[in-house]
């Protein structure tokens, strides 16, 4: 029978045995249709599938069942809560609404709407990259990670992961259809079904996107092909694809009047972005071997988020780092500054005035980059003596010509003193 | 703002996706058949332009060619979606589909609609008949066939009505599966969007390369297309097409 769409008010049974109620319809997929449904008082996002859509559908139902029983890898994802009952060959389910400050990725892209700030950039790539590095730790593989599946604040960075019902256990393909420009090129060559490497290409692609505005593998090379036909489509993304800031060839290079975001931006960042970038689009990450991890973009971001101060000229954001030695903004020249070398040089923290210290420099076993545990401050009667303020709930004890303890809440000064130690097994340098 | 300030930030470099509208204005569309085009195809553009707006990988453009006696773009270049509005056609005339064929070839060049400098994805080919060319359009239609980005872009043909000659949209979308026979007004509103909108979406985006079942191979987008057509449920009769009773073309 031909598919009919929901009417307001239509009720909808819930294989839990609730019922939802369609308020509205909210927009329209490749797969099926959103509406705002309620549900026990509250409102819900339902998604409801086109019956033909889903290919191996009992699998595919199962599969979401699965996933709804395990629970979402962190807060970031706009994961499954409950599934309907199947109706006329199709089925849907329902999760939260995404709330309005938040944002389409490709809205960005598009330029409809910016970031607040280069810091809500970066934000932005870590929340990505630690949801991803969540979902791959909980066993899970994405499988279709493109520019449709985040929804993102841009004043703050938040973001949030949606379209999160292809998800599946590792070594589990559901058939789902992946967008060529984001596929890993083993995958466009249909060497391979999507896991968690190729996701790994397919999340550096965002990330490169999300930086510079730019797909990572269209330069000059793609622009003099006046048809971009499937055939040229599986050469330059699949059998010969070549980085447009690639270190040794420079056959695709961005162009001037049509890549001027990545023209302009590329520069910008420090050296160790651009080589890592530089590294997971190389000819070897892009056979498919020696991707960098989740884990290593986490640690780079969480890196590049710590050379981020603001321009005392501009009052601008900027970077500082060794490759950079002015604002990013206005030029004007910015001396180089004292380093904090956490945990034997894994983070670097540029020690500015407004800078922080997250968990994962203060503590051994900790990853977290967003609850602070201390901060480059100002001395309000002279702002040229600069102290790092502990913010953390433990004593810290310095080493060098004297000891100090510096209790929370007290200022270290920044001085000479060469080792802080926040705990047993956790210590950073400060390098001049 | 800084770096990423909107003024100084671009939109991302998209291809752009022409969608060309040919549209049989003889006289045998006069009516309602034009009536109801006119009306659909308007009503599909606020669709197009969702698809283009919230597309990070293609600009759509729109391009219209009209042919009764003659033939005539009613787009002098092809328009973004954005700004485009469709002006209502009439019919009357005879069916220069020779010439249509002939016109369109002439556009379909790098020095002519096909120079965007970012790019173009193939294109979309919607053409609407109800009848059969009164000129001899073989050796247009040949030309045209072999033209590169007529071969590689999304072809179909929307016939209306019993008398239409399929064998000639078949010729010219080279599938049978993409000559699609509406034989009521609802009908014809329907599949014109349902066209309008899923060659769209195929055809503005990467093609799905890498899902073949061997290694280093692909798959046209015209067979996308059909995919996407042999799943839909649209040519199947709907529930209240009854209702419609005895309307006549």
């Amino acid at each position: 029978m031909a598919f009919e769409e929901f009417n307001n008010g239509d009720q909808i049974a819930l294989e839990n045995g609730n019922v939802a109620t369609i308020i509205e319809k909210l927009g329209e997929g490749g797969q099926g249709i959103v509406y705002r449904v309620s549900l026990d008082g509250k409102e819900y996002a339902l998604k409801w599938y086109f019956p033909q859509k889903i290919s191996k559908s009992d699998g595919f139902y199962k599969n979401l069942k699965n996933n709804i029983e395990k629970g979402a890898p962190n807060d970031a994802f706009l994961w499954p809560k409950y599934l309907t009952a199947i109706e006329n060959g199709s089925f849907g389910y329902i999760m939260d609404l995404r709330p309005q400050n938040y944002h389409d990725f490709s809205d960005i892209l598009l330029n409809k709407v910016c970031f607040s700030s280069p810091s809500a950039t970066v934000q932005a790539g870590l929340n990505i990259v630690n949801g991803f590095r969540d979902l791959h730790r909980k066993g899970y593989s994405y499988q279709d990670l493109n520019d449709g599946n985040f929804f993102i604040d841009p004043m703050t960075g938040s973001v949030l992961i949606c379209d999160n019902d292809n998800v599946a256990p590792y070594g589990t393909n559901l058939g789902i259809k992946g967008k060529a420009r984001y596929m890993a090129p083993e995958v466009v060559r249909g060497l391979t079904r999507p896991n968690n490497a190729t996701d790994r290409f397919s999340l550096a692609v965002v990330l490169f996107f999300l930086f510079f505005r730019n797909h990572p593998l269209e330069g000059e090379r793609l622009v003099r092909i006046p048809c971009l036909t499937e055939e040229l489509e599986l050469k330059y993304f699949g059998l010969e694809p070549l980085f447009i800031y690639d270190s040794a060839l420079q056959a695709n290079r961005p162009m001037r009047g049509i890549h001027d975001n990545v023209i302009r931006l590329w520069p910008l960042f420090p050296k160790f972005i651009q080589e890592l970038f530089q590294k997971v689009f190389s000819k070897d990450c892009l056979s498919g071997k020696n991707r960098p991890t989740d884990n290593e973009w986490q640690i780079a971001l969480t890196n590049l988020k710590s050379c981020i101060v603001t321009c005392p000229n501009c009052n601008d954001e900027t970077f500082i780092d060794e490759s950079l030695g002015k604002c990013i903004n206005c030029g004007c020249p910015i001396p180089k500054q004292r380093i904090l070398e956490c945990k034997d040089g894994k983070y670097k923290v540029v020690l500015f005035p407004g800078n922080k210290l997250y968990r994962c420099h203060t503590d051994s076993t900790s990853d977290d980059y967003q609850e602070v545990t201390g901060q480059v401050i100002a001395n309000p009667q002279n702002p040229k003596l600069w102290g790092l303020k502990n913010l953390s709930d433990e004593c810290w004890n310095t080493e060098g010509k004297e000891s100090k303890m510096i209790p929370p809440g007290g200022v270290l000064l920044i001085t000479r003193t060469s080792r802080i130690v926040f705990s047993a097994s956790c210590s950073a340098e400060i390098i001049y | 703002m800084g770096i990423y300030d909107q003024t100084i930030m671009q939109s991302v470099a998209r291809r752009s996706m022409t969608v060309f509208f040919l549209v049989d204005t003889s006289g045998s569309m006069d009516g309602a058949k034009i009536g109801t085009l006119n009306q659909a195809v308007e009503d599909t553009l606020p669709e197009l332009k969702n698809i283009s707006s919230s597309n990070a990988d293609a600009q759509i453009k729109v391009a219209v060619l009209k042919f009764d006696t003659n033939a005539e773009w009613i787009t002098p270049v092809p328009a973004e979606i954005e700004s485009f509005q469709w002006t209502p056609l009439n019919a009357g005339g005879l069916t220069a589909f020779g010439e249509a064929c002939f016109k369109l070839e002439q556009k379909l060049h790098k020095e002519a609609f096909m120079n965007d400098a970012a790019g173009c994805f193939a294109p979309v080919f919607i053409l609407l008949s109800d009848g059969a060319p009164t000129d001899s359009y073989q050796t247009q239609l040949d030309k045209l066939k072999n033209n590169p980005w007529f071969k590689k872009g999304v072809r179909v043909a929307i016939a209306i009505g019993d008398d239409t000659i399929c064998d000639t949209l078949e010729d010219f979308t080279g599938n049978r599966e993409t000559v699609l026979t509406v034989y009521s007004p609802e009908m014809l509103r329907k599949i014109i969007r349902f066209v309008s909108v899923t060659a769209s979406q195929v055809a503005s985006k990467s093609s799905n390369v890498g899902q073949q079942s061997a290694p280093d191979q692909t798959t046209t987008k015209q067979q996308d297309f059909i995919d996407a057509l042999q799943q839909s449920t649209i040519m199947e009769p709907a529930d209240d097409d009854s209702e419609l009773g005895d309307i006549e073309w």
